[in-house]
């Protein structure tokens, strides 16, 4: 109870002070995790659309292989990434381990299949009626698309939610790939995990208030956007 | 129709986002840190792989700065366990090594994967157990003490990762020719600080770094130490540079002049000054050859 | 009189089976086509194909007298039709964006589709839900809303697959009445598929019955229903004992 008060006060402490070294990794943090679930948002949706509205050979193949991607331990997509970004490795030459872009790498890796196929589950939805209705009020494929992209806002809004989730939650690949460096690639889920194996939790306990609050304030944003104006 | 507005207003807000990321490079939060420097080439990159507990001791986040601004280098400092940091040094992914495990090091030498061998300093191993110490171990003889709990079968809380302080531990079972294996036996495969933890937990005993003992003493209120001082105890620290002959992508003008930097007697002195403010005791002592 | 669409030895296959099989058929502008026949014969797919919304297996279709490439329908010509279904299909959203939705498409200015909704949820009777979410309409308001959407655009045909099937009876009759009454004020041709007797009686003035994929009798509605062939006197009799109103 004590450590807990002591870690709320040891967090407002250290956002009041503006602590350079806590302000560096929370924005780093922030950067990383918007710029993978954005990059994952991009893929995925278009992805998860094509998926959701066509049958074509290979698909359900290409869906499993999705669905099993959601339940990719984030350590398991670490080692991936870290083999293809050794120096050894096919990429080496692009010296990218141990950098921010390995994370945002790795993030994608396990936010992508989430967004894809939460996007693609909605999708598969539509009723083949609904699909005629609309292109019979004189939609063409592209009105079509954004016609159902509103409609589905609440489950797309979701299926990126979950994905930001994933990726504001994850640590162990982010420590593998990226190093925990200070001032380069430390957020703040791997410097949580230092700081623990250093026995300094009030600080820990700090941290995990700041990416908490992270959390919460873009889950809020887009919470918002997903439930604004529901006529009744 | 205002609904159209929903997703045009959420991707402008993540372009936002990403142009923010674009224009300040993630360097820049770490270079604005160690104080902007005159304008200079861009730095060259030093992977340097050490143990976990080197850098929890937080000795490197002095060291290391100083080494970058003399000689305009970006240090990644990699903390890892020692079997993976050797590792590492054999396959080329590192430049140069700051571990302390004598005798794996010796191999990696001895294989000709490691060159420009170093030793740096010291801090040593103690043994630490509950307050009520119900194994009795005492004094300076840590071959004695582990003795007494295989006999005893005292609960031991080992780190089980293949780390140096693992290794260390393992090296005097097998010198006492001790199998170590039980319910009293128990492995976390986790780093110090968190096996400091469980052995607080379980009242059990633990070998351990000083330097984290030190720093983590305040969170383990029911143990203590109860073995300290004797030669066998000596946490012994080498650097070497990865054998360039063996990997063309290897950094080895920086790691040359990182080991050089480690042993110069500067280096040296800020190294037993460490932790001196903190703990009024030194955390590393000078042991260069 | 000159038919606007005309079918030419149209086939349609699903997995190898032939779900509609038609030398010949004609829709004339002007016309109240009503079609019926059992569950499975074929119906909503014959209006389907009529409307350019399935591709057809086999022959061709013609719009105004010329073939229309099969699976390259223009735009345009889409865009002259329009379809409501037994299921009402609204879009979440308020009923003045539903029934707006087909003058949206069409990039009509705002102005004028004010206007227009304005006038058509007049003609529906249903100003006062212009503001609602469409989704929480009773089956009524949804269908009177459904028919609205399609009849804003000012189709040359309008496509009908059992719009008042889902209706209880006094809803059914009220929204027959106001139709039928705006559908010949507006001299829309239309297409009708229904399985009520009532219905076809009330609103068409000619009827195909079509029976496994094959229409098997067209002509006046009255003369239809007298008159029953070979092949649709079981189907039509069925319909008759149950149902003496019809002549
Ligand atoms: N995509 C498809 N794949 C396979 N079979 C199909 C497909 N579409 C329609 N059918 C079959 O074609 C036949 C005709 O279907 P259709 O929907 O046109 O019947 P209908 O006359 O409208 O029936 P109902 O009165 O029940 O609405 C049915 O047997 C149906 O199962
Ligand atoms: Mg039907």
């Amino acid at each position: 109870m004590e450590l807990l008060i002591d870690g709320i006060k040891k967090a407002i402490d250290m956002i009041l002070s503006g602590d350079r070294e806590v302000f560096a990794i929370t924005w780093l943090t922030l950067k990383v995790c918007l710029i993978s679930i954005l990059i994952s948002t991009f893929i995925g949706l278009p992805l998860g659309i094509f998926l959701g509205l066509t049958r074509f050979k290979g698909r359900r193949i290409l869906l499993l292989f999705i669905n099993i991607g959601m339940g990719l331990p984030p350590v398991v997509a670490g080692l991936w990434i870290t083999m293809l970004l050794w120096r050894s490795g096919p990429l080496g030459d692009l010296t990218l381990l141990y950098s921010p872009t390995a994370i945002v790498m790795a993030q994608i890796l396990v936010s992508l299949p989430i967004v894809t196929s939460l996007t693609c589950t909605a999708f598969q939805q539509i009723s083949e009626k609904m699909l005629l209705q609309i292109k019979a009020l004189g939609a063409t494929r592209m009105q079509t698309l954004i016609i159902l992209i509103k409609q589905l806002k609440i489950a797309i809004l979701a299926a990126i939610m979950a994905g930001f989730g994933r990726v504001i939650a994850e640590v162990g690949a982010a420590m593998m790939v990226g190093g925990n460096i200070l001032g380069d690639t430390r957020i703040l889920t791997t410097t949580i995990v230092m700081e623990v194996s250093k026995g300094n939790f009030d600080i820990a306990l700090a941290l995990s208030f700041i990416l908490l609050s992270l959390a919460l304030l873009i889950t809020a944003a887009l919470t918002f956007l997903q439930q604004r104006k529901r006529i009744s | 129709m205002l609904r159209k507005r929903y997703f045009t207003v959420l991707f402008a807000l993540m372009l936002l986002v990403l142009s923010a990321c674009g224009n300040t490079d993630t360097k820049d939060t770490a270079a604005a840190k160690e104080k902007k420097t005159a304008p200079k080439p861009a730095p060259t990159e030093m992977i340097l792989a050490t143990t976990t507990s080197t850098q929890d001791s937080g000795l490197l986040d002095v060291l290391v700065p100083m080494f970058e601004k003399e000689n305009n280098v970006k240090v990644k400092t990699i903390a890892v366990g020692t079997g993976q940091a050797l590792e590492m040094g054999t396959k080329g992914e590192a430049d140069v090594l700051l571990v302390h495990a004598p005798a794996a090091e010796k191999e990696v030498v001895d294989a000709g994967n490691a060159i420009n061998y170093k030793r740096v300093m010291y801090n040593d191993f103690i043994l630490v157990g509950p307050k009520e110490n119900p194994a009795g171990v005492s004094g300076d003889d840590i071959k004695a003490a582990f003795k007494k709990l295989a006999d005893s079968k005292a609960t031991f809380v080992s780190r089980g990762d293949d780390s140096g302080t693992h290794k260390k531990e393992l090296g005097i079972w097998t010198a006492e020719n001790i199998k170590p294996a039980g319910d009293w036996y128990v492995s976390t495969g986790q780093g110090m600080g968190q096996t400091l933890q469980v052995a607080a937990e379980k009242k059990g005993y633990v070998l351990t770094d000083r330097a984290t003992w030190l720093a983590q003493e305040k969170n383990l209120d029911t143990l203590q130490i109860v073995v300290e001082g004797g030669k066998d105890l000596m946490n012994i620290y080498h650097v070497m540079q990865v054998n360039p002959e063996k990997h063309d992508k290897v950094n080895s003008k920086d790691a040359e002049k990182f080991v050089n930097f480690m042993i110069d007697s500067k280096t040296q002195d800020v190294i037993e000054e460490f932790g001196k403010k903190e703990y009024g005791q030194s955390l590393f002592f000078k042991y260069t050859e | 009189m000159n038919p606007l669409v005309e079918l030419n030895n149209i086939t349609v296959k699903a997995q190898n089976k032939t779900i509609l099989d038609i030398p010949e058929f004609q829709i004339c502008a002007g016309e109240f086509l009503g079609i019926m026949g059992p569950n499975g014969a074929g119906k909503s797919t014959l209006l389907k194909v009529l409307a350019f919304l399935e591709k057809q297996s086999g022959g061709e279709i013609l719009y105004r007298g010329k073939v229309i490439p099969k699976g390259n329908v223009p735009l345009e010509l889409r865009r002259k039709f329009s379809i409501a279904l037994q299921q009402s299909l609204l879009l979440d959203g308020t009923v003045f964006h539903n029934i707006a939705i087909g003058l949206t498409l069409r990039k009509l200015p705002k102005g004028d589709i004010k206007d227009k909704v304005a006038h058509w949820l007049e003609l529906f009777g249903i100003s006062h839900l212009a503001k609602k979410n469409a989704l929480y309409l009773s089956g009524g308001e949804a269908q009177r809303v459904n028919l609205a959407r399609a009849m804003i655009v000012e189709p040359e045909i309008l496509f009908l697959d059992e719009p008042f099937s889902a209706l209880d009876f006094p809803t059914k009759i009220k929204l027959m009445e106001d139709f039928k009454g705006i559908i010949e004020t507006a001299r829309t041709t239309a297409v009708f598929v229904s399985h009520d007797l009532m219905e076809i009686n009330y609103l068409t003035n000619r009827l195909a019955i079509i029976v496994n994929g094959e229409v098997k009798q067209s002509g006046p509605t009255p003369r239809v229903l007298e008159h029953p062939n070979s092949s649709t006197a079981s189907f039509l009799n069925e319909w008759k004992k149950f149902y003496p109103l019809a002549r």
